[in-house]
């Protein structure tokens, strides 16, 4: 199978630690961002992972589930919830963020007061277990993290009244192949990275 | 919406009706249902496929890997993406997309009915609902797997049916 991404799209993130973490065999290609992968979409659709019947997944998320069902591992009513409130609840107001600050040039701060709601939702669910699902790292930690890495990879100050969250973030960033993915997509520059990435979405309303 | 739609998918797969509440989600309302057994759960495909997995039909969130990824990838498209289309120009990618890709599948995922297809099916309803003859037939592959599963044993329920001519009138178009 061949898993395609580009530079500079925060989406890569997740997909390539959950790569490292449970896949096996799988062949990375770079692409520009605006490049068509997917036969039957449209528009350009990056991450997306080439299977080798032939078809195509174009959601990060289910990707991520790929590479983890591919190595034994079942999917309960708990990781269904975190994927979904992730990609319905999390990701609108982590765009919104990162195109506010990176594009606008906006505060910080006061971009950040946006997603102060999301991150409590972490932390809250963090004080009695050591990771969302329980107490191994699974395809939920990947897909949160890899949501929220390019916000707080450089204010990681706004953790400080969040120490449940705080500490999970650091023992899945630390995690080696979460450290590649990030050395892969970020090259050592900070999010600025995005740039062109976020320029080229439409400005969250 | 979303409420009505699980208790349809619950009637679908002969469960009874489940406790339900809504949870205020920016401008749309997340759905939340009490388990007897648990802690309450939130979202509609989270419990969408948690009431398939009550009911034993596990086989209807795929039965290979690779389609219970896909399964679950269209679960998420359904919430990220048609329960977002605000333009007619969205409406019409999204259609164009999903015609391009049933042009070689029955189904979704996979050569049996699943999750995927009813609740993608509930999903565009109001929007197919709406499209007339010559958009229908623009659509061609969307209007044979859309009438394909609105016939299927169980799924249509209160919904209206909607209603495709099978010989093509504008047979100029493509």
């Amino acid at each position: 199978m061949k898993l395609y991404v580009s530079e500079g799209n925060p989406h890569g993130l997740k997909v390539l630690a959950a790569a490292g973490l449970w896949a096996h065999g799988v062949e990375i290609q770079r692409l520009q961002q605006d490049e068509k992968v997917v036969p039957f979409l449209s528009q350009a659709k990056l991450p997306a992972l080439e299977l080798n019947t032939g078809n195509y997944l174009f959601c990060a998320n289910a990707i991520c589930r790929y590479f983890t069902l591919a190595a034994g591992k079942e999917q309960g009513d708990l990781t269904n919830q975190w994927m979904e409130w992730e990609a319905t609840e999390l990701q609108p107001v982590i765009s919104a963020v990162l195109y506010a600050t990176i594009v606008q040039g906006k505060k910080t701060e006061e971009s950040l007061a946006m997603v102060g709601k999301q991150l409590e939702h972490i932390s809250q669910n963090l004080t009695k277990k050591p990771f969302l699902t329980g107490d191994a790292v699974s395809v939920a930690d990947i897909v949160v993290w890899g949501a929220i890495f390019p916000l707080l990879a450089e204010m990681s100050t706004l953790l400080e009244d969040l120490s449940s969250l705080k500490n999970w973030f650091k023992k899945v960033s630390d995690l080696q192949p979460c450290q590649k993915a990030v050395e892969s997509l970020f090259k050592g520059k900070g999010p600025s990275v995005f740039k062109a990435y976020l320029q080229k979405m439409p400005a969250p309303s | 919406m979303a409420v009505e739609e699980l208790t349809a998918l619950e009637k679908c797969l002969g469960l009874k009706a489940g406790k339900y509440s809504r949870r205020a989600q920016g401008s749309s309302q997340v759905p939340v249902l009490q388990t007897n057994s648990g802690p309450s759960l939130a979202g509609l495909a989270t419990i969408a496929s948690h009431l398939v997995t009550q009911a034993k039909k596990e086989e209807l969130l795929g039965v290979s890997l690779e389609e219970k990824a896909v399964v679950q990838q269209w679960l998420e498209y359904r919430t990220t993406r048609i329960d977002r289309l605000t333009s007619k120009e969205d409406v019409r990618t999204t259609l164009k997309d999903l015609n391009c890709y049933l042009e070689d599948k029955v189904y979704m995922a996979g050569n049996k009915i699943t999750l995927a297809d009813i609740l993608t099916y509930y999903g565009l309803h109001p929007i197919i609902a709406d499209l007339s003859i010559q958009e229908k037939e623009n659509y061609m592959n969307v209007s044979r797997w859309f009438s394909h599963i609105q016939h299927s044993p169980g799924v249509r329920q209160h919904l209206p049916s909607v209603v495709f001519i099978k010989n093509r009138i504008y047979s100029n178009v493509h």
